[in-house]
């Protein structure tokens, strides 16, 4: 029996890719990726039939080409489009460093380790056994492929005024971007985390990246997805919360085919805290999806979530929220709010907050409502003059502006503004409410 | 557009029948209201008195089985909601909604130039309407934190009444519907308010008041007053009908009606 190219797994035909450059081999990262790209060879992508993938269908990866990206020659062009927000720059041209397009360095109490010399100096901190090849399938995927990565370290106690921006770019086929950051203890720092691809160019990414936030530190982490229409992103972030450390994400989801977050927080220390929001706008035929995990390890740990979708044309989103709180993380404090607008009748936002409590003695709460604009509201502006598409898109930015308004800084809040009201109709009339 | 002057002809209701979920609501309502006149519309719970607010502003959530009604000689019912209140008609809310993220004033701009746009004048320009809403808010004794807040948003029962009369003094309508507005104020809120209505009482233009009680009619004198129950005007007199209602209640007037 011949087995067609067509029903051939993506996974499969990356199996057989020829990533490790002849003289990369060397390198311990080429030789560990070398051992299990062969696994790939039987492994498939997950199906909605896996409870996380219960909302996101991997199908469109079939036809992608999936083998790593050359360089791309759009990316500095990619780049002119996004005002700088601040002096340190890092870029990820398909999930690989491009230091001539990134700032020369960054700022004191920052150390930048290429992703290759890390694993060199510590496999285990990375890989420490907990890849599993089913359960992980994406994670596994992006450490047989990811190359020249990212591993920023900042000292104890610095204080950043200005965000770290880590810009990843993507123009076409396979990108691997990895990005390890680790806040030292009691430091205070905002990392902006924006993507963008080239348009009409099928890529996909597989992201993953792992956070670490050290006692009494703050990182501020910002992610702003605004891939072009045929970009499929799908990115993992491991977060780990130590003692009185505090943890805000921020994610908004604007642009891309399909886009994917899965979130994994774990609070680990007495007075960790997240607090993660954001919003996601799936107009069009595009697709969000949002995966978190709240690993409540252990006593007095707090979680926040606080999220808004909103989905036209026929696009579809879906908020898939768990919290887990451990037998002995007694006085647990979480919050989940999942709030969702359908602004046509093709569109779909799937939500599900769920509880997961072995304690006793915690303070959990959820919510989660999906529903079409307030006709109340409607009527409202309709009977003060304003034309009906109009009152729907005013209402419509409202329903984002609540979360937007909260971004930091202030010139990345009024870029993305501009940003969703240009989606919106009526946009000239929307910008005097807003200004 | 020719100017409008007292004693035109600015709504005609002619035996209008309009139904909720299939409930039969009005049952065929006749009213003309003029230029310069000032009608009090009362009625107990239930009468249909906010169902003809609503209808007459273009909620489409109601079902008008017959009648008509014409607003400045053009057929009001065939015109979406945000076209009548273009056209200079204006609805104040029993129960003004809010609108997190929608600035208060910011509306009220886009209102108004929306109604200048119809009328064919000019936009105003961001001072001018400013200065135009500084001197309604004074007279409606709102303060500054009105500019900035979202539509209704926080507002007290009273500041909501008060933010709906501050539109109107500020859209200059031709006809209001002002749909129990006294409900829920304070007595030196009802004055204020009573203030704000009639300072804009003019030839130009007419005032409906939906209410409940008869002690709005204190402060703003009508010219008509008209007892709506059963879905139909029953009666209509002048001023000491009000009273007479204050005193009597409705029933009188239905057993009137059924003889």
């Amino acid at each position: 029996m011949s087995v067609s190219a067509q029903s051939e797994s993506p996974l499969a035909r990356l199996s057989r890719v020829t990533v490790p450059a002849p003289a990369a081999l060397n390198s311990a990262l080429a030789r560990w990726q070398q051992t299990r790209l062969s696994q790939l060879a039987t492994a498939t992508l997950p199906t909605p039939r896996d409870d996380a993938w219960k909302y996101t269908s991997l199908r469109s990866l079939d036809r992608r080409d999936l083998s790593p990206a050359a360089d791309g020659l759009e990316a500095q062009e990619l780049l002119a489009q996004l005002p700088t927000l601040g002096s340190h720059r890092l870029v990820l041209v398909n999930g690989r460093l491009d230091t001539t397009l990134s700032s020369p360095q960054l700022p004191p109490g920052c150390t930048l380790t290429r992703f290759d010399d890390y694993f060199s100096q510590v496999p285990e901190a990375l890989f420490a056994g907990d890849i599993h090849l089913i359960e992980d399938r994406l994670r596994y995927v992006n450490a047989c492929m990811t190359r020249d990565g990212v591993c920023i370290e900042i000292a104890p106690h610095t204080q950043l005024s200005e965000p770290i921006e880590i810009i990843l770019l993507a123009t076409g086929q396979g990108a691997y971007p990895r990005v390890v950051l680790s806040v030292g203890e009691g430091a205070q720092v905002q990392v902006l985390e924006q993507h963008r691809s080239a348009a009409n160019t099928d890529s996909v990414t597989v992201q993953s990246m792992d956070l670490r936030v050290a006692p009494n530190a703050t990182l501020t982490h910002t992610t702003v997805q605004e891939s072009g229409h045929q970009a499929i992103v799908l990115a993992e972030t491991r977060v780990a919360i130590q003692r009185e450390a505090h943890y805000a994400h921020q994610w908004m989801a604007l642009g891309g085919q399909m886009n994917r977050l899965d979130l994994k927080v774990s609070l680990e220390g007495h007075g960790a805290h997240a607090d993660l929001s954001g919003l996601f706008f799936a107009d069009g035929s595009r697709e969000q999806h949002l995966r978190t995990l709240l690993d409540h390890q252990v006593a007095h740990t707090q979680s926040d979530q606080r999220y808004r979708g909103v989905a036209a044309g026929r696009g579809r989103g879906s908020y898939d929220g768990k919290v887990v709180v451990h037998k002995n993380a007694q006085k647990t404090a979480s919050s989940q709010s999942s709030r969702n607008l359908l602004l046509s009748p093709g569109a779909e936002i799937n939500t599900r907050p769920q509880l997961e409590i072995h304690a006793d003695d915690v303070k959990c709460s959820h919510g989660a409502t999906t529903g079409t604009l307030d006709e109340n509201m409607e009527f409202y502006l309709l009977s003060r003059g304003l034309e009906r598409s109009a009152a729907r898109a005013l209402l419509t930015f409202a329903f984002i502006d609540d979360v937007l308004k909260k971004l930091t800084p202030s010139a990345l809040r009024t870029r993305l503004e501009a940003a969703v009201l240009a989606r919106l109709p009526d946009a000239a009339i929307l910008r005097e409410f807003v200004t | 557009m020719t100017a409008i002057t007292a004693g035109d002809l600015i709504l005609s209701v002619r035996d209008l029948k309009v139904s909720v979920n299939d409930r039969s609501v009005l049952k065929g309502l006749n009213l003309d209201v003029r230029a310069g006149e000032v009608h009090a519309i009362m009625g107990p719970n239930g009468a249909g008195k906010s169902t003809l607010s609503q209808v007459l502003a273009g909620r489409t959530d109601y079902r008008v089985d017959q009648g008509s009604a014409t607003f400045l000689q053009e057929d009001l019912l065939a015109l979406p909601a945000e076209e009548r209140a273009r056209r200079g008609l204006f609805l104040g809310f029993q129960y003004p909604v809010e609108i997190p993220g929608v600035n208060n004033v910011y509306l009220l701009k886009a209102a108004l130039n929306a109604r200048r746009r119809a009328q064919g004048i000019p936009e105003v320009d961001a001072y001018e309407f400013l200065t135009l809403v500084r001197e309604k808010m004074k007279l409606m004794q709102m303060d500054d934190s009105f500019l900035s807040r979202g539509v209704n948003e926080g507002f007290s029962g009273g500041e909501k009444k008060r933010n709906e009369i501050l539109q109107m003094t500020v859209l200059e309508p031709t006809l209001a519907i002002l749909d129990e507005t006294d409900s829920g104020l304070d007595i030196d809120a009802l004055k204020v308010v009573a203030q704000g209505v009639n300072s804009l009482r003019g030839s130009e233009r007419a005032i409906i008041l939906v209410t409940h009680y008869q002690r709005l009619l204190d402060h703003i004198i009508p010219d008509f007053v008209h007892v709506l129950a059963d879905g139909k005007i029953l009666k209509t007199g002048d001023r000491t009908l009000a009273l007479e209602l204050e005193s009597r209640g409705y029933d009188w007037v239905l057993e009137e009606a059924r003889a």
